[in-house]
Parts: structure tokens; C-alpha cells; sequence
């Protein structure tokens, strides 16, 4: 195939060349910016795996001991405990769901907040992060711990242990999702007369609630799971019943368990994405 | 030779686009005229497979386009290139990988994905860059450029496909009047110059006489009109536009034509 355009950019690659040097010989710099960086995370791997004595020899028996504990695994059984673990599993779904409703709720105020583009006071703004920052930088397992012995055993601790730890991981997703909204509707209700409150009500809210919304039923789901971890420390829910039956070696019970919680995320993720297709709407791709 | 029988797409309980048998092709600019909804761009974007016929076939040069798969499919959207309203560039990458994009057909995945074009794809990219006098801001972002400067980009990246037919969906939509005549005279000249057909949704009826040397009209999805532009008269106008008629046929106060061509077209 040699149409026009490609005769007449042969015949004159030379004046090409002249006239757009860097294109054809472009600078080194990039190109040699990115295989460092590429060489450099690969050695700080090696470094960091030779550092933890990193063993193929110790996976290898790790999984003959694996393999012997799915064996003991087969087939799972409740033994005579099904109502106890039904009981501890809504337990922890009641954890998951009322910590990450109080987290977003408390974050969304303080995301918006914390993002550049609303608030413009940048000592109010430099707090805020910092904070949030904080509050995330301490593991749910670790509030879990905290709360246990501020409030007590049991699954209100566990429920601020979530709510805690995911205040500050909500705040950061809001506000970073509120940063990158589109500009120009804000303007529009600037333009139209409009306030602060109103610029983030009808200008930023409407493009970010769809992201929110989606983050927040990924949590729910996340913490189902989070919320098994917590439960080993005292934190109420199926977890006790987990870390007990593993303890004992209860394979059985064990696998009963694990099937249990995996069956019960399955069911959330399909609730939640039912869910965000009916708020969010279905976008229908029908051209004029 | 592009041959359309009995082309239909249902949207919904919508029927956008109601049994049209067209032919297109050797090297003329056609262009599709209707209202806003009437099915021009099901209409294109049905010929790209954006949009999958509910009914009827199209051929190209006896190939029926609409049962092609995988790497044919995207053999035969490299030979139909598509320009679009809204420019459909990558707003991060700069210009030339832009452009360059145009010639992933034809460059192995290994080189593409690694960004290892080969001088000759370069030059093919500069050389249509040039054609439209934007060579200069080859290596800016295509998000900094402006609307007229953003579609050019577009046409060069068509260009560079080597197609044998673009097929361009309202591309001065979203143009200012003097970046409408720079765009739609790059597309005259893709077609006058370089020999490539040129089929062109246009929603104003003064372009459409002015560029075209055929016009296909369609309302509600049907094909009521397929002739020279001359033969097109007020009344069918008024029939094609319906309500909108006196905004299109009146369209020259939004777009100043030179004296002599808007007497020549009218």
C-alpha cells in the first residue's frame, strides 16, 4: 500500500528530519529515567527478599503442610455449631455494615474539606489531611485492640474499630475524588448566583456521589472480611469462632467457617452491584 | 465499493436506524444530512462496527463487513477511519503518539505497547502533521490544543491509517466558524488530494452544499434523500429538518460564507 501521503513523507524524510530533530533523535533523558527505575525496583525486591531470607525450599514444605491441612479440611462440618456461627456471622456483618455507614458519614464533611479545590485555606487544609493521615496510618486491627480495652470486649468495639480506621481512608478517597471533578459545572453555579454550599451540593456532589457510592459498598464488602480479622481479638463476630476452631485444629469447622464468610461476601458484592446500577443508573449508550 | 442493504439498528423499542441500502465510495465526499436523532451517527458508526447492525449487511468491495471478527474486524476499522465530534484523542499522550495511534494496525503489539515506532511510521505521522500545519506542536499534549487544532490532530491520525475511506461524525460540532472552514477544508483536501472517500455527517445544510458532491438525507431513521446537492431543494429541505428547517437553511449567519462560493452553492 503506498498512497500519497506515504510517497510524498519517503521522498522527504530527510527534510522531515531536519526540520523535527528531536522527534526522529530524541533525548535519552526519559527513556533511561525509566529502565533505571525499573532496575532499581527489581534490585530493592532482591535486596528486600534476601533481607526476609526469602526460601523456595520453605514454600515447598509449607504447601506439603498445606495440602495436609485441606485434607483435614474434607468435608467441612458445622459441628452441631451452626446456630452459634450464624448468630456470630450477622454479628459481623452488622460490624462491617453500621462501622462503614458511620465512617463515610463522618468522612464526607471532612473530605470535602480536605480537598484543594473547595476549601482554599491552606493551614485549615494542611490540619485536616495530617489528621486524616493519622487516623489511617493506624491498622483496624490495632483500633480493634485500642477500643477493646477503652469499651470492652464485644462488637461495639469492633464496629468504632472500623468506623475509625475507615474515617481515614474514606476521608483521602473523597477528597481525592472531589479534586479530580470536573471543573466547569462549578462554574456554572458560581455564574448562576450560587454559593459555596451550593457549588459543592449541585457542582461537585453530583459527579463524585457515583464514586463515593462505590467505594463505600466496596468497603461494606472489605470489612465483612476485616471484620472476621477483629473478631480474633476480641472484637465480637464470626472471627472468635475462627481463630478458636484453628486453634483447636478443627480443620473441618475451620473450612465450614471460611466457606460461610466466603459465601456471605459473594451475596454483598452481588447486592452491591444490583444496588449501584439502580442509584447510579445505567448509562445507555445511544448515539444521535 | 462500500454497498449498505438493508441496514437497521433498534435501540431499545427505538428504531434508529430503519433498513438503509446505500453505495458508497470512489473517491467522492458525501455527505449525511438529517435533524438531530435521525440516525446519522448509528448510520457511521454501524459502517466502523462501533455499532452492530440489528439488521441487514454491509459489504465492502464483496466482503461482508458486518460477520468480520477479531483481527479482521480491526483490519477493517483501519481501512474505515473514524473522526469523531468530540476529537476522541488522548488528552495526556502528546500529539505525535496521538498520530501515531493511527498506525497500531499495522505495528506488531510488542513495539506499539512499548512505544518503539520506527522511523518510518515517524515520518508518515510528521508528513500528515504537515499537510495540516500543525507539524510544529508534535510533541505538546493533545489536551492544551484547541478545538480546530484537536480535530486536525484527528484527521492526521485517519490519515495515517492509509484508509480507504474516513468516515467523519459531525467534526465541526463542536468547532468555532473559522476553525469549521480550517477542519472541513483538511477533510476536502484528504479527499481531492490524497483520493480518499469521504463520508461526513453534517447537520448544517450550507456545509453540506458547499463541501459535498453527493448528499444522503435521512428522517426518523429512513433514507429519504440520496442525490447531487444541487438537486436538493427548499421544500425537501424543510421536509428533511422539519421545525429545525429556517435554523439550517439560515445557517449562513452563524458561518459567513466567501461571496462567490455561498452564490455558486445556492
Amino acid at each position: 500500500m503506498t498512497g500519497p501521503l506515504r510517497h510524498s513523507a519517503l521522498a522527504d524524510r530527510g527534510g522531515l528530519e531536519r526540520r523535527h530533530p528531536r522527534i526522529f533523535r530524541p533525548p535519552p533523558g526519559p527513556r533511561v529515567a525509566t529502565v533505571a527505575l525499573i532496575v532499581g525496583a527489581v534490585g530493592l525486591a532482591i535486596c528486600a527478599m534476601w533481607w526476609l531470607e526469602f526460601s523456595f525450599d520453605r514454600i515447598g514444605s509449607g504447601l506439603v503442610q498445606l495440602g495436609y491441612f485441606l485434607q483435614l479440611m474434607v468435608p467441612p462440618s458445622h459441628g452441631g455449631k451452626l446456630s452459634h456461627y450464624l448468630g456470630a456471622l450477622a454479628e459481623t456483618l452488622a460490624i462491617a455494615f453500621l462501622g462503614t455507614l458511620l465512617a463515610a458519614v463522618l468522612a464526607l464533611p471532612a473530605g470535602v474539606l480536605a480537598a484543594k479545590n473547595v476549601v482554599a485555606n491552606r493551614i485549615l487544609h494542611f490540619f485536616i489531611r495530617r489528621s486524616l493521615d493519622t487516623v489511617r496510618g493506624v491498622d483496624t486491627l490495632i483500633w480493634a485492640l485500642i477500643f477493646v480495652s477503652a469499651v470492652g470486649l464485644g462488637p461495639f468495639a469492633g464496629m468504632l474499630a472500623i468506623a475509625a480506621a475507615d474515617f481515614g481512608a474514606f476521608g483521602k478517597l473523597f477528597s481525592e475524588a472531589i479534586e479530580n471533578s470536573d471543573r466547569k459545572p462549578i462554574e456554572g453555579v458560581v455564574a448562576s448566583g450560587g454559593g459555596e454550599l451550593h457549588a459543592v451540593r449541585f457542582g461537585v456532589l453530583p459527579q463524585v456521589f457515583p464514586v463515593m457510592l462505590s467505594q463505600v459498598l466496596y468497603y461494606i464488602e472489605s470489612n465483612t472480611r476485616s471484620a472476621t480479622i477483629i473478631g480474633i481479638v476480641g472484637a465480637g463476630g464470626i472471627g472468635l469462632h475462627l481463630a478458636e476452631e484453628i486453634r483447636t485444629l478443627e480443620w473441618d469447622r475451620v473450612a465450614f467457617l471460611v466457606l460461610m464468610i466466603l459465601v456471605t461476601v459473594a451475596v454483598i458484592d452481588f447486592i452491591s452491584a444490583r444496588l449501584r446500577f439502580a442509584i447510579i443508573g445505567r448509562r445507555v449508550a445511544a448515539p444521535a | 465499493m462500500l454497498v449498505l442493504e438493508g441496514v437497521s439498528r433498534r435501540f431499545g423499542t427505538k428504531l434508529a436506524v430503519d433498513a438503509i441500502s446505500l453505495e458508497f465510495g470512489g473517491g467522492g465526499f458525501v455527505g449525511v444530512i438529517g435533524r438531530s436523532g435521525a440516525g446519522k451517527s448509528t448510520l457511521l458508526r454501524m459502517i466502523n462496527r462501533l455499532v452492530e447492525p440489528s439488521a441487514g449487511r454491509i459489504l465492502h468491495e464483496g466482503v461482508d463487513v458486518t460477520a468480520l471478527k477479531g483481527a479482521e474486524l480491526r483490519a477493517w476499522r483501519a481501512r474505515c477511519a473514524m473522526i469523531f465530534q468530540q476529537f476522541n484523542l488522548v488528552g495526556r499522550l502528546d500529539v505525535l503518539t496521538n498520530v501515531l495511534m493511527g498506525r497500531l494496525n499495522k505495528v506488531s503489539t510488542a513495539r506499539a505497547v512499548l512505544k518503539l515506532w520506527s522511523d518510518d511510521d515517524k515520518a508518515l505521522a510528521l508528513a500528515a502533521l504537515e499537510q495540516f500545519g500543525i507539524a510544529n506542536i508534535a510533541a505538546q499534549r493533545a489536551e492544551s490544543l484547541s478545538g480546530g487544532q484537536q480535530q486536525r490532530v484527528a484527521i492526521a491520525r485517519a490519515l495515517v491509517q492509509e484508509p480507504d475511506l474516513i468516515l467523519a461524525d459531525e467534526p465541526v460540532a463542536s468547532l468555532d466558524p473559522r476553525n469549521t472552514r480550517v477542519v472541513m477544508d483538511a477533510l476536502r483536501r484528504v479527499n481531492k488530494h490524497f483520493g480518499i472517500s469521504v463520508v461526513c455527517n453534517l447537520h448544517s445544510l450550507d456545509l453540506a452544499r458547499e463541501y459535498c458532491d453527493r448528499l444522503v438525507g435521512i428522517a426518523h431513521g429512513r433514507l429519504v434523500f440520496d442525490d447531487v446537492p444541487a438537486a436538493l431543494t427548499d421544500s425537501i429541505a424543510r421536509e428533511l429538518y422539519g421545525l429545525e428547517a429556517d435554523d439550517v437553511i439560515e445557517a449562513p449567519a452563524a458561518a459567513p460564507l466567501p461571496a462567490g462560493v455561498a452564490v455558486a452553492a445556492a
